[in-house]
């Protein structure tokens, strides 16, 4: 990291002072030079490239972690980029300029199925390989492979957990992100399919808060004022069950509604250990950067692509009572490595 | 605002004339300076991984978008005016745009199979309304402006929230699908004569015919007079309202074609994007030497101020620097580059 700070400073620094000396130009040259070049260089350790759809974000940075250990492993250089917000206008520069470095493979969360397409075929065009880690694009075969979570799965999973939680009765409802996103609509029909097997679970449908947890809360206090003995919900995504949480202790009926919410950010847990939320659902990001390295590691060592393009990544459900346990202590998300 | 200017800058101001748009452009020739400094170390950096003609399209291709956005604030700025909606004014348009597109192409089948029988109507009308969006949200800014007489900030900080909750109504929230890939083969990514890239192009010509707008005309003589006093504008004999209502639709009308490259490029229509697009534009137009209290501005600065941070943050990634740096480190560049342009020109303004 310290490294990362001299090098920010003196490109900036030792820029301005050279131009405003108009015409320094050669001693600017001289100083930048020892700037910390480009790591390896060498033949034998592959050059790899991680792109995550947004920085700063918990589960992003868990894939980070767990793409730095494999490479570390395998002997392979990494780097880790990404946009400030999730959006294709702002990650295709990034996946641009990291082309520009000529990397041997990359691997990249896409922010659009549409929009990623024709930047990750101008790396494919490169003989740049490409791993495509959590999301993925329409033309999905340009790459080596795609790693993600199966979210029917991970929604199934919670229909069980919640009904578990219940007591295998009542009014259960979901708060979703919004209609037509693929990884949401998915959890949403896993936990519908598991939650149709227990004949004395009512299911309310599913209302969406726009990934707002205060329009999440206020959605769970008015279902609570509708259907007072609503026993359970699934909030599909960070921000849903954060809400649902919140709404639920508000109204003060924290003893009669479990929550159930997705992923194990470090907040999410700090609400589970404090009762906000009664499961989440960990999916393994850790998992998804791990294996992304390696088949990328593997494909350039061998040049046989992997013997199955579409890898699916598995889901560990996290309570109060199993927290701690080693096994389950792996799976939480981390704020940094 | 206007009558706390200083008589130097006032003097300098009344300097800039049709005729003076030599000088002028030397005025920008210092952050110039910064840019070029920046490419040269990145280029000594790292070689032709960064000093490649496909790099440098690629930089341009990427900054086209906000560079239109650029010009059109600066002629906002210029007038002592603020848009803040232009990233939203972008994202409407390429909305619409996108599902003009597709309603227009084929029929709801044929469009989810990728066939598109209308392209050929349905891709120019659906760039027409994405168009006529732009053109139309500029107007109703300046009509707020103008007519209702609120502050520029206000007006365009309501209609950035207005613009963008109609885009998400429009597009259910989710980026609009299906548009057809020609508009990304015949536009987004094709080269002109086989070198220029189609968005570059836009914007050269753009850019181009807006330094003859701002310093060859009446047009852009009526924007630094109202930047620089309006009230005075206004007793020469200058329509102020309507000139403003000119500028402010500008603005949008850019923004628009901004929106048309968005959906060219990515083919589609990106809802959750360009959130901060207001505040880049601003920067770039700032950085530029645009002077946020009206009356100072080129547009060759705001090329320079769109492409500073552009070329920083694509020379960063190539040197695999780690992102929160890259922001602290494109923020401390903005300052200093701001800051000793600055002092240079308060330094010539007192000899």
């Amino acid at each position: 990291m310290s490294n990362y700070i001299r090098v920010g400073r003196r490109i900036s620094r030792r820029e301005f002072l050279g131009v405003a000396a108009a015409g320094a130009g050669v001693a600017f040259l001289g100083g930048c030079g020892g700037g910390g070049g480009q790591g390896g260089g060498g033949g034998e350790s592959y050059r790899l490239t991680l792109i995550v759809g947004v920085t700063g974000d918990e589960f992003y940075t868990t894939m980070e972690c767990g793409a730095q250990a494999a490479a570390r492993e395998l002997g392979a250089d990494l780097t880790v980029q990404g946009p400030e917000e999730f959006s294709a206008a702002e990650q295709t520069p990034i996946l641009n300029a990291a082309i520009q470095a000529n990397p041997d493979a990359i691997l990249i969360a896409p922010t659009d199925r549409a929009a990623m397409v024709a930047p990750i075929q101008s790396a494919v065009n490169q003989d740049i390989a490409v791993v495509l880690v959590d999301t993925t694009i329409e033309k999905e075969e340009i790459a080596l492979a795609q790693i993600s979570s199966d979210n029917v799965e991970g929604g199934r999973q919670a229909g069980e957990a919640l009904a578990k939680q219940i007591g295998e009765e009542g009014k259960v409802l979901v708060i979703s992100v919004k209609p037509g996103i693929s990884t949401t609509d998915q959890r949403q029909q896993g936990f519908e399919e598991a939650i149709e097997a227990y004949p004395n679970i009512e299911y309310l449908g599913t209302e969406y808060c726009n990934d707002d947890p205060t329009q999440a809360a206020s959605i769970t206090t008015s279902t609570l004022q509708s259907n007072p003995d609503l026993k359970g919900i699934f909030g599909a995504n960070v921000f849903s069950g954060q809400g649902a949480g919140t709404g639920v202790r508000q109204t003060g009926k924290k003893d009669q509604v479990s929550v159930v919410a997705f992923d194990a950010s470090p907040t999410q847990v700090e609400d589970l250990r404090r009762g906000n939320v009664d499961v989440l659902i960990a999916q393994h990001p850790n998992d998804i950067g791990n294996k992304g390295v390696r088949i990328a590691v593997g494909y350039l060592k061998s040049d046989k692509e992997p013997s199955s393009k579409q890898i699916t990544t598995g889901f560990t459900t996290v309570t109060r009572e199993n927290l701690d346990e080693p096994e389950v202590k792996e799976y939480l998300y981390k704020a940094e490595c | 605002m206007a009558n706390t200017r200083t008589n130097a800058q006032q003097e300098e101001e009344s300097k800039l004339g049709p005729r003076r748009v030599l000088p002028h452009l030397a005025g920008s020739a210092f952050i110039f300076l910064i840019l070029a400094g920046l490419m040269i170390a990145f280029s000594i950096l790292e070689g032709t991984a960064f000093l490649s003609r496909e790099n440098f399209l690629n930089i341009a291709v990427d900054a086209s978008e906000l560079l239109l956005l650029a010009v059109g604030v600066t002629f906002v700025i210029i007038t002592a005016g603020i848009d803040l909606s232009v990233g939203s004014v972008l994202v409407l348009s390429s909305v619409i745009a996108a599902q003009t597109m597709v309603a227009l192409s084929g029929t709801d089948q044929q469009v989810q199979n990728f066939t598109y029988p209308n392209q050929a109507v349905g891709i120019p009308l659906g760039i027409a309304a994405g168009l006529l969006t732009g053109l139309v949200c500029g107007f109703i800014n300046g009509l707020l402006v103008t007519k209702l007489k609120l502050t520029p900030f206000i007006a365009t900080l309501g209609t950035l929230g207005v613009f963008l909750g109609t885009a998400q109504i429009l597009s259910g929230g989710t980026n609009v699908p299906y548009v057809p890939p020609a508009i990304q083969t015949q536009v987004g990514t094709r080269q002109l004569l086989g070198f220029l890239p189609v968005p570059i192009a836009i914007g050269l010509v753009v850019v181009v015919v807006a330094i003859l707008a701002l310093h060859q005309t009446q047009f852009g003589r009526y924007t630094y007079a109202i930047g620089s006093n309006a009230e005075a504008a206004r007793r020469v004999g200058i329509d102020v309202d309507r000139h403003l209502l000119k500028v402010y639709t500008l603005s949008g009308f850019l923004a628009g074609l901004a929106g048309i490259i968005d959906v060219a490029r990515f083919n589609t229509a990106s809802v959750g994007a360009h959130t901060l697009d207001n505040l880049a534009a601003i920067s770039a137009a700032v950085i530029g030497g645009t002077s946020l209290f009206g009356g100072i501005g080129s547009i060759v600065g705001s090329v320079v101020g769109t492409f500073i941070p552009a070329v920083l943050r694509n020379g960063f990634v190539i040197h695999g620097v780690q992102p929160f740096w890259q922001e602290v480190a494109i923020g401390i560049v903005l300052i200093l580059a701001v800051f000793i342009d600055q002092r240079r020109r308060g330094a010539e303004e007192r000899m």
